[in-house]
């Protein structure tokens, strides 16, 4: 390719439909015209002017040197920019891409090449503690949308050469970078294959979030369940590769994604690790049990009532006869409105003005749920049971959507069928959870299959110090399963 | 896909466990009196004995399945004969989980109920467990056998207290005839092992550990015998009325009419055990129909294990009682056929052909250690001569 600033130039406007933010600026370097092309709103003013136009005028003035279009490209690289990163194109699209991504574009008129240095305007908000992984003990750092931002917090925590980062691009349109993180010794070479493999196949023309890719890399992407790990943290995420997770960033996005994901990690935290082990068991024996109370709580409710009301100890059936006696609507109907209720309460809460959520909760709170009671449409119990159900579903953030439709389902099977039909339900989604794989690992793992060296961050979490090896519940590198340090 | 050695005796736990401490108590009580607790351990021994029989096979035939393997021994005929037989016995066992299941959800869940449309969740179910196929029922049923274990534990124990020992006195009252009358007429509910003859093929033993299978069903006759202990101790005479074993122990020790709120979650915990075992026992009879038809895909093979756990609830309601069927001269035969015969049979076979085997090995090694020593003999001699080398050759040395 020959570059003729003017008409090179001129060809790149036309390609871009003559973009108003795609601007020029023209300057003679000794005998050679060389036109600046840069988007104005995503390149570094500050920059532009200071490491580009400052260097390529003064310069000018101070040596004089150079005829040829060869000599000005090796004057500007190896003397002018010597401080900045010059790459070079030898097609015009790449030059293109390069200009969209924030690279400043450095046409010579008769050179073999066109010149670019990154001036990239990086917009991105500070580094905070995310919202859904606040923590009382432990780093706060959270990811924001910048992938050069996360990737710095990433190698923050991990100075070796053992870590690998992969970038890809992805999106016809967006052209989104996605980097693809693990530690080389530990990950298992065939699922990162895989899953890189499984990446360059998306076809697909943005890619805004990470999400977006989550469809691409689940082995059954009709399931309601969560088959790929999301983290907003550094911390975990590095503590996630230490096991053999491989991650996945994406530019835009303040999640990373990690697979291959077994349904205990959800049960875990962060702050897991920075506190005591017995305590860490006590919390996480109450997850679990979170966890079922919010699923299956009310369909049981509703069993109870309807069919099995001699379970119940005399004394409790005797206060709840008493405050459901004048309830006009039958047990399913009561709980089947208040959990309906309780879920439009909570979009309603989410997608409010911050400043309005407080009233919201209030209204909802207050205000609904002591009118409904007292206007006898429903009773205390049923109340008590739904918002028990509703709190205990944040337990765990992430799976907060799959536990509300699967409340709904246990609420109308528990009225149809029963205790019967509720224990069929369980059985049923165990063994639904029972037969997913996620990247060679198994979902329910360590429990289905059983690990013996798993158990140690189960529900006991050992010390750090006796964890010495890596889970095997995880498709990592068996041939390296000694955490190091303590290989001896 | 192949499940682990631990999953193994995770289901062979289960399955030792399965049709025990529901109604077997009390019908053994009803024909063999206070030592029915000494059938029941007996014909355990026996099922163990069984159990590591046919496991140590399993172990033998590697990577074939039973069929491959029968037919290596037996011939083409013969397997598919057996198989049948194997179909009509796993079909025994599924209808006796099933109805089991029903008498007792109709009995302790609901005042009630038609079962005709709630057996369809349970037949959903198994469907859905035996298309998915052994790992997922190995995996279900690891997670549940240990709350299952101590929760069956825990009513056996809470009840402990109530039981007068001077039930089980005088050892054999009616002399050892009831009791070997006892035994065969209830064989059905014991041959726990029997499953494992489809696990062919099927079995990891790369992780295998030696005391894993010990220790699984050392669990289940601790379980079974303390149940049945606790059972008879407490119920002595009546047994024979308690229909529902590990639910009317827990009533009993509540001391109150209804059943206390724990042991309703244990006796569910039993309900969601009987319906893993129920799937278990519907995969094999959905291989073995696969093996003896010549069936290559899954979905026919459960269609009709469908059909026929649905036609149970069906034609079993009030029509046929449970103990005619299970009880009957034609289910004990079965039982010994399928449980004590063909295993026995594959044992004897695989015997037979490698101890043969190893006396054709061992006659062609004597073989050529003769010509060996002919050869040394020869060189020693004289020189190698074309003569020689030519006898040797007719020997089959060279």
């Amino acid at each position: 390719m020959k570059v003729d600033a003017v008409n090179t130039k001129a060809e790149i406007e036309s390609k871009l439909h003559n973009s108003s933010d795609v601007k020029s600026r023209t300057v003679q370097f000794f005998k050679t015209k060389i036109v600046i092309m840069y988007v104005a709103d995503i390149t570094d003013n500050f920059l532009f002017n200071q490491t580009l136009i400052y260097p390529l005028t003064t310069y000018q003035n101070a040596v004089g040197t150079g005829t040829t279009a060869s000599d000005v490209e090796k004057e500007l690289k190896e003397k002018v920019l010597a401080n900045q990163e010059v790459v070079e194109f030898e097609e015009l699209q790449q030059a293109i891409d390069g200009l969209l991504s924030g690279k400043t574009l450095i046409l010579i008129d008769g050179a073999q090449k066109i010149l670019a240095c990154d001036l990239e305007l990086i917009t991105t908000r500070a580094v905070m503690e995310p919202p859904t992984s606040v923590v009382i003990k432990g780093p706060r750092e959270g990811f924001n949308e910048s992938i050069k931002y996360n990737l710095a917090l990433i190698r923050k925590r991990v100075r070796t050469d053992d870590l690998v980062v992969k970038l890809l691009e992805i999106g016809e349109l967006t052209k989104t970078q996605v980097g693809v993180v693990y530690f080389n010794s530990v990950a298992d070479k065939n699922v990162v294959k895989q899953i890189i493999s499984r990446l360059k196949s998306i076809k697909i023309d943005g890619v805004l979030d990470a999400h977006y890719l989550i469809s691409y890399l689940q082995k059954k992407p009709k399931s309601l369940f969560k088959q790929i790990g999301d983290v907003e943290k550094p911390d975990i995420l590095v503590g996630k590769m230490l096991e053999g997770r491989i991650g996945i960033l994406v530019d835009g996005t303040p999640i990373a994604l990690t697979v291959p994901f077994v349904l205990i990690e959800d049960l875990q935290n962060s702050d897991d690790y920075y506190s005591q082990p017995i305590r860490v068991m006590l919390v996480r024996i109450l997850r679990l049990l979170g966890v079922i109370l919010a699923v299956v709580l009310p369909g049981v409710y509703v069993a109870l009532e309807i069919y099995h009301y001699k379970i119940l100890p005399t004394e409790f059936l005797v206060t709840i006869m008493n405050t459901t006696q004048g309830i006009p609507f039958s047990p399913f109907v009561e709980i089947f409105f208040l959990v309906v209720l309780f879920e439009i309460l909570y979009e309603a809460n989410l997608r409010m003005p911050q400043y309005f959520g407080m009233a919201m909760s209030i209204v909802g709170a207050l205000i609904l749920g002591e009118t409904t009671v007292n206007a006898g449409l429903v009773s205390p119990p049923a109340v008590m049971i739904v918002a028990l159900s509703g709190i205990t579903f944040y337990i765990i953030p992430s799976q907060a959507a799959q536990f509300s439709v699967l409340r709904l389902c246990a609420v109308v099977i528990g009225a149809c069928l029963g205790l019967y039909g509720m224990l069929i339900f369980c059985v049923f989604i165990l063994s639904y959870l029972a037969s997913f794989d996620s990247y060679k690992s198994a979902y329910l793992a360590p429990t289905a299959p059983y690990i013996k060296n798993d158990q140690q961050d189960l529900f006991k979490r050992a010390n750090i110090k006796e964890m010495r090896k890596r889970p095997k519940s995880i498709a990592n590198n068996k041939q390296n399963q000694n955490r190091r340090g303590n290989e001896n | 896909m192949k499940i682990n050695y631990r999953q193994l005796a995770v289901l062979v736990f289960m399955s030792f466990i399965a049709l025990k401490i529901l109604a077997l108590p009390g019908l053994l009580y009803a024909e063999s009196g206070n030592m029915s607790w000494l059938v029941t351990l007996i014909l355990m021994l026996v099922d163990t004995f069984y159990a590591i029989l046919i496991i140590g096979l399993i172990k033998k035939a590697g990577n074939k399945n039973i069929l491959e393997f029968m037919t290596e021994i037996m011939g083409p005929v013969l397997p598919r004969i057996l198989m049948f037989i194997l179909i009509l016995k796993y079909g025994l066992v599924v209808a006796n989980i099933s109805k089991g299941l029903e008498f007792f959800v109709v009995e302790n869940f609901y005042n009630e109920l038609n079962w005709i449309v709630f057996v369809l969740p349970l037949i959903l179910l198994t469907g859905f467990m035996v298309y998915k196929g052994l790992r997922n029922i190995a995996r279900v049923s690891e997670m549940i056998y240990f709350a299952v274990f101590i929760g069956c534990l825990y009513i056996a124990l809470k009840s402990i207290a109530g039981v007068d020992i001077f039930n089980f006195l005088p050892f054999f009252k009616d002399g050892v005839k009831p009791l070997f009358e006892a035994g065969f007429n209830h064989l059905s509910w014991f041959g726990s092992g029997t499953f494992l003859l489809m696990l062919f093929g099927k079995v990891d033993f790369s992780n295998e550990k030696r005391f894993t299978m010990f220790k699984f069903i050392a669990f289940a006759f601790i379980l079974v015998l303390l149940v049945h202990f606790v059972f008879y101790g407490l119920f002595d005479v009546t047994s024979p009325t308690h229909a529902f074993c590990i639910s009317d122990i827990s009533q009993f020790s509540s001391g109150k009419s209804s059943i206390d709120e724990l042991s309703w979650l244990v006796v569910s915990l039993w309900v969601t055990a009987q319906a893993v075992q129920l799937s278990m026992f519907g995969y094999c009879m959905v291989q073995a129909i696969k093996f003896t038809f010549n069936i290559k895909n899954n979905v026919f093979p459960i269609l009709v294990l469908l059909i026929y756990i649905f036609m149970w609830s069906v034609i079993g309601e009030n029509t046929v009682r449970l103990e005619v069927v299970f009880l009957s001269t034609f289910a004990s035969v079965l039982t010994i056929v399928s449980q004590y015969i063909i295993p026995l049979i594959l044992w004897l076979g695989w015997a037979v052909k490698n101890g043969g085997g190893k006396a054709k090995k061992s006659k062609k090694q004597k073989n050529s250690t003769k010509n060996g020593k002919i050869l040394q003999k020869n060189a020693l001699k004289t020189p190698k001569t074309d003569k020689n080398n030519k006898k040797l050759s007719q020997k089959g040395v060279v």
